[in-house]
């Protein structure tokens, strides 16, 4: 049964079409990579997927209801999004910070405190990312990855089943980018969420991504498993680029490699 | 300072009443815009308001004497002329015997030493009417209302404290320093003043026709001794003083006019 | 390390600060230019206005037609003007989002003036035309600022910048039309004066500014995600755009309340919240009920300076708050 699901959207804006024709599923217990080269509209289409942005065309179902019918609130409460995150101009703790992930549950969203299970669920997620001895420190005294990581526990603590993650490795040295793609693995496996992760890194997307889209200019070129998607030739067309495409030694699964004209011989 | 003056231009009102008074009014060839008295006075040419006059208007009018008050605050202004040589005269009379002197020598500059002569005569001869008048008379504590809101009066430096003094009265602010102070409600309230002016009218229109919130139980008003007057009778230190000098001293002390 | 704000540190604070204004409220009745005993005094106040605590019929008056009011107006003013700096901070994510630098001040200004110059007698017009210039202005900022990628902070100032400063000059322009004899009072009135407490306006402002402070308040977990970024709030389930509208409507308010009771009181809006934050922490559910309270207690203080260091003259109340607020505001910026 689909968690969220999108038909034939296009959205477009300031004359330029930003993605164009576009279906996909989101389904519990599945994690769903969108790759593609830069200017695909990959992240559009994820905004356009929490009523960020509005779509010229199409619908998106959020369990099975149209999303613009639904309010705020009860998007938030069912999608949580980890994105670049914003200048923090003013002080905030860490365990604030990640308190911001249950105003959707907040009875009285206005003037409303939090509850003993509030500040039970932010230590839980806060454990589980690993920031616990962090947690009354200052996000802006923080390294990049420790508040990638941040981010990621606020939006676990959402207790949404649909995780959508725009780059969520960028910043994160290469242990951290396995654990945080291995949180995402763990909520989908044990709680039965589903995820969509916009990534620029075909490799990990491979490692962790049951389902692979792959965007060019707007429109879906290729969708499937990560060894249906990863062809030389399909990547090759999209990003203008000779690659080669072997198994990964440990895990078996597709791995791309993309070869240069020019070599530093060793 | 020229021995003919056949164009003069005044930037105050009450030094505009003046060259009128001593009988130099053809000679007049710019006035500010607040300079409405006389009539006949209207119709010379305007350079600007007091505050802000044109310089370029006053040059190309060629103007021999500039006639100019410091309460203006015009001191960039006075040496732009000076730059241009052209005469200036400034003056600021504090007080009626400062009035009688800027008549006297505006009369000069404008060859009409006479008729100031005269003028300052009869005027001072009005004045000496009412002092004697009031003499016997106790003075009458008097509170002077420039604006109601917000509040401000008539301080020590103000040219209206001396005519009030003159006219048999005590005002209440009389030692406050400055000219125009912003006065404390508390304090009008506590100096209950046995009557209160209120400069209203003239060019100012309905302006400041009621009495201060802070004044309203004072016994100036339980007594009914508010009074009204002609606001340019007041501020204007020029020959009209005295008509204002002559209107308080009658509000204040009927009796002594029968 | 700073706890995390609870219901319990919050209405410790605020109770607090409700009490400082309580005696500031009582203590600043007691000084003034004309002296009142003490004791009298206070017996009247604490009586609410009994006639027999052994005051003279002037001295009941003075306390309780003059000071009180104006106490009272203070407190209203330095309430309101703190609280929409506050909400401008949190909305535009700035510590340094001010009415002042949006130009909201100034638009208020330009309504009163309008007001006063052609509705001079009805005073009632002030206000609402205050009101309608703080909003006037703000759409103009807002128009302005708005970019391909929405509208930054950075923008949204730059854009107040330039709105202050065209109705600076409108303001400075209305100004050279009026009589020499009115330009003295009205000089005065914008840089502050809370001498005006006429009777009606005073009810208005002091409701406008509870009321005022509570809504902000009521929206203060909105403003604390507002304050971490737009697209978060969002995503975490805030209404932004309805948020939005209601701090500028409210603001507006606030500010123009404010200016048409009493001109424009500078660096409240600006100083008092950051004071606010730094002591309480930046969580909008404590800081900006802190913020409303220490306001009115931080005008009531300046605008006694006011009426007292020169007296039986008064200074405007805007230059007190300009020379404590200046140096403090230096003083928080290099903490920072």
């Amino acid at each position: 049964m689909a968690l969220l699901e999108a038909h034939d959207l296009s959205i477009a804006y300031d004359h330029r079409v930003a993605v164009a024709d576009l279906s996909l599923t989101l389904k519990p217990a599945e994690i769903t990579a969108i790759i593609g080269p830069n200017g695909a509209g990959k992240s559009t289409l994820l905004k356009s997927l929490n009523g960020q942005v509005r779509p010229s065309s199409g619908t998106i179902l959020l369990d099975r209801q149209p999303l613009e019918k639904l309010n705020r609130r009860s998007i938030s409460r069912r999608i949580a999004v980890v994105a670049q995150e914003a200048e923090l101009r003013f002080p905030v703790t860490v365990l604030e910070f990640v308190l911001g992930g249950r105003f959707a549950w907040a009875t009285n969203s206005g003037w409303g405190w939090e509850t003993e299970q509030d500040l039970n669920i932010a230590d839980a997620v806060i454990r589980e990312t690993q920031m616990t001895e962090l947690s009354g420190r200052l996000m802006n005294e923080l390294s990049g990855g420790e508040r990638q990581r941040a981010l990621m526990a606020r939006a676990l603590a959402t207790e949404a089943p649909i995780l959508l993650l725009d780059e969520p490795t960028a910043n994160l040295d290469l242990s951290h980018q396995a654990t945080l793609l291995a949180l995402v693995r763990n909520r989908c496996d044990r709680n039965e969420a589903a995820a969509l992760v916009v990534t620029h890194d075909i490799n990990l997307a491979a490692q962790f991504a049951d389902h692979l889209l792959l965007m060019k200019e707007g429109r879906a070129v290729y969708s499937g498993t990560p060894e249906q998607v990863l062809q030389p030739q399909v990547l090759q067309d999209v990003f203008e680029v000779t690659v080669l495409v072997d198994a990964h030694p440990v895990t078996g699964g597709p791995r791309v490699t993309p070869v240069h004209d020019t070599y530093r011989h060793p | 300072m020229p021995a003919r003056v056949d164009r003069v231009i005044s930037l105050a009102p009450n030094l505009t009443e003046i060259v009128f008074a001593v009988g130099g009014g053809d000679r007049l060839v710019g006035r500010t815009s607040y300079c409405d008295y006389p009539p006949e006075a209207k119709s010379v040419t305007e350079v600007g308001d007091t505050l802000h006059p044109s310089l370029e208007r006053v040059i190309a009018l060629k103007p021999q004497v500039v006639l100019i008050s410091t309460a203006s605050q015009l001191e960039v202004f006075t040496q732009q002329l000076e730059n241009q040589n052209i005469a200036v005269f400034v003056t600021d009379p504090h007080d009626l015997e400062g009035v009688f002197r800027s008549i006297d020598q505006i009369g000069e500059i404008l060859g009409k030493k006479e008729q100031a002569s005269t003028l300052v005569q009869s005027l001072r001869q009005r004045t000496n009417a009412v002092e004697q008048a009031v003499k016997q008379k106790p003075p009458v504590r008097v509170f002077y209302q420039l604006s109601a809101e917000p509040l401000y009066t008539a301080g020590h430096d103000s040219f209206v404290t001396d005519l009030m003094r003159r006219a048999g009265a005590i005002s209440v602010t009389a030692d406050i320093p400055g000219a125009w102070p912003k006065y404390s409600s508390e304090s009008a309230l506590a100096s209950k003043p046995e009557a209160i002016i209120l400069p209203t009218g003239g060019s100012m229109g309905t302006g400041n026709s009621k009495v201060a919130e802070a004044l309203r139980q004072s016994p100036a008003v339980q007594q009914g001794r508010v009074y009204k007057i002609d606001d340019d009778h007041l501020v204007r230190p020029g020959p009209r003083a005295i008509d204002g000098l002559e209107e308080m001293a009658r509000a204040l002390h009927p009796d002594a006019f029968k | 390390m700073m706890n995390r704000v609870t219901l319990r540190k919050t209405i410790i604070s605020c109770a607090l600060l409700a009490a400082a204004l309580l005696l500031a409220i009582v203590s600043m009745s007691l000084i003034g230019s004309e002296p009142l005993p003490v004791r009298a005094s206070l017996c009247a106040i604490a009586s609410l206005g009994s006639t027999s605590c052994g005051l003279t019929r002037d001295q009941f008056d003075i306390l309780f037609q003059i000071r009180v009011p104006r106490i009272l107006l203070a407190a209203a003013v330095g309430g309101s003007l703190a609280t929409a700096g506050a909400g401008y901070q949190a909305l535009l994510r700035n510590p340094l989002a001010e009415p002042y630098l949006l130009g909201i001040s100034n638009g208020a200004a330009v309504g009163t003036m309008t007001a006063l110059v052609f509705f001079g007698a009805n005073e009632w017009t002030r206000p609402v035309l205050a009101f309608t210039g703080a909003l006037l202005a703000t759409l103009a900022v807002y128009r302005l600022a708005r970019g391909r990628a929405g509208s930054t902070p950075e923008r949204l100032i730059l854009a107040g910048v330039i709105v202050t400063t065209f109705l600076s000059s409108v303001i400075v322009f209305v100004t050279t039309l009026m009589d020499a004899t009115r330009i003295r009072s009205f000089t005065f009135w914008l840089l502050g004066d809370l001498s005006g407490t006429s009777g009606a306006l005073l009810p208005v402002a002091i409701t406008v500014a509870i009321a005022g402070a509570l809504i902000l308040t009521l929206n203060a977990r909105s403003l604390n995600l507002l304050m971490l970024g737009e697209r978060d709030a969002f995503d975490l389930g805030v209404e932004v755009g309805r948020v939005r509208v209601v701090v500028f409507v409210v603001a507006s308010l606030l500010v123009g309340s404010s200016v048409a009771a009493s001109g424009s009181v500078g660096y409240v809006g600006l100083v008092v919240p950051h004071l606010a934050r730094l002591s309480l922490g930046s969580d909008n559910r404590i800081s900006i009920p802190a913020a409303a309270l220490g306001g009115a207690v931080f005008v009531i203080v300046a605008d006694t300076l006011a009426r007292t260091i020169i007296a039986p003259r008064e200074l405007p109340v805007g230059a007190i708050t300009a020379l404590i607020g200046a140096p403090l505001f230096i003083y928080l910026l290099k903490r920072a």
